[in-house]
């Protein structure tokens, strides 16, 4: 099956019946997912800046309500509306398998982020143009493929190959049958710009690394320990629970945390697991392409590129991955 | 620039050669073309690999914080606006000048809009300076894009400023790559006071962006550094600019950075100053 790009927007006017729309466009000069105004979304060019994970794991959750007083009382927060994510790519959507590895299938289930998944559907794009510090291929994706997306809408030109991947998206297809037509589209042509050597062999040697002191204070030194790395992430998805009172009224929530803050690292008592900066990076990048593959087999890292393009230091993790690949070869 | 690279290289091998010091902060090549990044050279044959180009864009100085009791000296390529930087933190306290030697490279400009609004291409303070003094410039406007917040509405303004809130992510890179910021504990890490609220919002954004503007503003050496790093392209230095700006109007000729002693405007108290207000 095959859609004309030209009836985009009507799919667009479908999709955004009843349900939250989210594509990717500007806002307020930064490229990143906002809600559906009307206007041609802005699916070419470089990904957005901000991931789209702020959809399904939003910076700041709140959790539940609560009054003290003689009687305590908590009311629970539910925030789960439907919505479709339009125009994802490849990278993006494979960030969401890793997010639902944690939040859904390995081990506890967490709620808020399950309702949001659950009310969610996903319409993935074939990439049409890697950055220049995208490397998706290297870690075991295709620009042109996004098996875990409900539809997905591959290939170049001016069709797009129509594909559902689940039985959700199998429905929702069916609103589309007057805009679809049969016939072939031709395999998109996005190529990422980098080739660093990952591997999983050396997904499994890179935790031999850890204790070379020298390996790493050489990577992590120009590091300025701030969270842009984390917070342009599409896979990051640490939080801290905090709460905000008013007289006594309050709401306890959640919000994003980087392992490259000072306090992530604290404990009772005042003792900082990761005081430096080389302990913090290392654990950022070992958590991305080691320790996540032991427990969820796969890389935490979908090779989107947005930390090197953002990083103050000019920190770069496709040149790190080249640098232990060396090492570990040696 | 190739002959203060050299210069660079030849001095920066011996310095390591003979012990003088335990390493250099300056410069190298990153992956791809056009870029640098911070390098920490402790090995003498390791010396070339230290550049100096125009994509040598980075603020050298904020490093010297990330090693407050150094086992030997750091010697620091610094520019004029790295030798701001140093100024800053030993007006502040925070390193001491025994521990430092300052490479002083004159600069003509990098890559970075903040230099064509730079009156110091020259290091202010050095051990030793590679190649000829630069031209220095004067044919700007310091205030110049403070002046234009200041011509528009107060409503443009509030709006412009909850837009620019709405989008900080509150990475602190800002905070992180700045010279005036250097506490030891910043207030926005105090969580067990809890100043700075943890939610993402523009409230907390706003306490945030206001309260360093505050707390650098009569500090600030106009690096430009944290406009630099913001991945959310704010225009942090109009609320520095507008704090320095007020200083200059307040107290006459102001500017930070200029000497390794320097009391901060708002830090100090005299019974002559403007008291215009109230
Ligand atoms: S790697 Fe870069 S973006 Fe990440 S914490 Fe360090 S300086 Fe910030
Ligand atoms: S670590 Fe960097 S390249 Fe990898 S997914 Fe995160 S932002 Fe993208
Ligand atoms: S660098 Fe920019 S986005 Fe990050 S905290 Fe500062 S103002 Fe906000
Ligand atoms: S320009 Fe920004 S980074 Fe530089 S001293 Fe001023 S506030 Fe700090
Ligand atoms: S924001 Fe204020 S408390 Fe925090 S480091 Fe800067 S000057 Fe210090």
């Amino acid at each position: 099956m095959r859609l004309k790009k030209e009836d985009l927007n009507k799919i667009l006017a479908l999709l955004a019946k009843n349900r939250e729309l989210f594509v990717p466009g500007q806002v307020r000069g930064i490229k990143q997912f906002k809600l559906w105004d009307g206007e041609t979304p802005e699916l070419d060019g470089e990904n957005t800046v901000l991931p789209p994970k702020d959809i399904l794991f939003p910076k700041t959750e709140k959790m539940y309500a609560y009054k003290t007083g003689t009687e305590t009382e908590i009311s629970e927060i539910v925030d789960a509306p439907e919505r479709v994510i339009f125009g994802i790519r490849a990278c993006d959507m494979h960030s969401i398998e890793c997010m639902d590895s944690v939040f859904i299938r390995e081990g506890y289930e967490d709620s808020f982020y399950a309702r949001r998944r659950a009310k969610s559907l996903i319409v993935a794009v074939a990439c049409p143009g890697a950055g220049v510090n995208c490397f998706c291929e290297s870690m075991g994706l295709d620009p042109d493929a996004a098996p875990g997306a409900d539809i997905f809408l591959s290939g170049g030109g001016e069709f797009y190959g129509v594909t559902a991947n689940t039985e959700k998206g199998e429905t929702e297809l069916k609103k589309w049958t007057q805009y679809l037509t049969d016939g072939d589209v031709p395999k998109g042509e996005a190529h990422c710009s980098l080739a660093p050597a990952m591997s999983p062999e050396l997904s499994e040697k890179l935790t031999g690394l850890f204790d070379d002191d020298e390996f790493w204070q050489e990577v992590t030194e120009p590091c300025l320990q701030c969270g842009t790395c984390s917070f342009v992430c599409p896979t990051c998805y640490c939080f801290d629970i905090n709460q905000s009172s008013v007289g006594d009224e309050g709401v306890a929530f959640r919000c994003w945390d980087s392992c490259m803050f000072s306090d992530y690292n604290q404990n009772a008592g005042g003792h900082n697991t990761r005081p430096t900066k080389k302990q913090r990076l290392r654990n950022r990048y070992l958590h991305k392409l080691a320790y996540f593959n032991e427990r969820h087999g796969m890389e935490l890292c979908v090779g989107c590129g947005r930390c090197i393009n953002k990083c103050p230091a000019h920190l770069d993790i496709a040149e790190f991955i080249d640098k232990a690949a060396e090492v570990c070869h040696d | 620039m190739s002959d203060i690279q050299s210069a660079l290289h030849k001095r920066a091998r011996a310095l390591l050669e003979n012990g003088d010091v335990e390493y250099v902060i300056g410069w190298e090549n990153a992956r791809g073309e056009n870029k640098t990044r911070p390098a920490f050279i402790r090995r003498a044959e390791d010396a070339e690999r230290l550049v100096w180009n125009r994509w040598c864009v980075n603020s050298t100085a904020k490093y010297l914080l990330h090693d407050r009791w150094p086992k030997g000296k750091i010697a620091i390529c610094a520019r004029g606006c790295d030798t701001r930087a140093i100024n800053r933190m030993l007006s502040d306290g925070q390193v001491k000048r025994e521990n430092i030697y300052i490479l002083g490279i004159p600069c003509a400009g990098v890559e970075n809009q903040i230099c064509r609004r730079c009156a110091h291409r020259n290091p202010l303070v050095y051990d030793e300076l590679l190649g000829e003094p630069a031209e220095e410039k004067t044919d700007f406007d310091r205030f110049e894009k403070v002046k234009e917040m200041q011509a528009m509405t107060l409503e443009q303004r509030r709006q412009m400023w909850e837009d620019e809130f709405t989008k900080c992510i509150r990475c602190y890179a800002c905070r992180n790559v700045c010279p005036a910021c250097n506490c030891r504990e910043c207030y926005a890490d105090q969580y067990r006071t809890g100043w700075q609220g943890k939610q993402f919002n523009a409230v907390e954004n706003r306490v945030y962006g206001l309260t360093r503007a505050y707390h650098v503003g009569d500090r600030c050496i106009e690096c430009g550094e944290c406009e630099r790093v913001c991945p959310m392209d704010l225009p942090i230095m109009l609320q520095t600019g507008r704090m320095l700006m007020e200083c200059n109007e307040l107290f006459g000729q102001y500017e930070c950075g200029l000497s390794d002693d320097e009391t901060p405007a708002l830090g100090t108290y005299n019974l002559n100053d403007a008291d215009s207000f109230g």
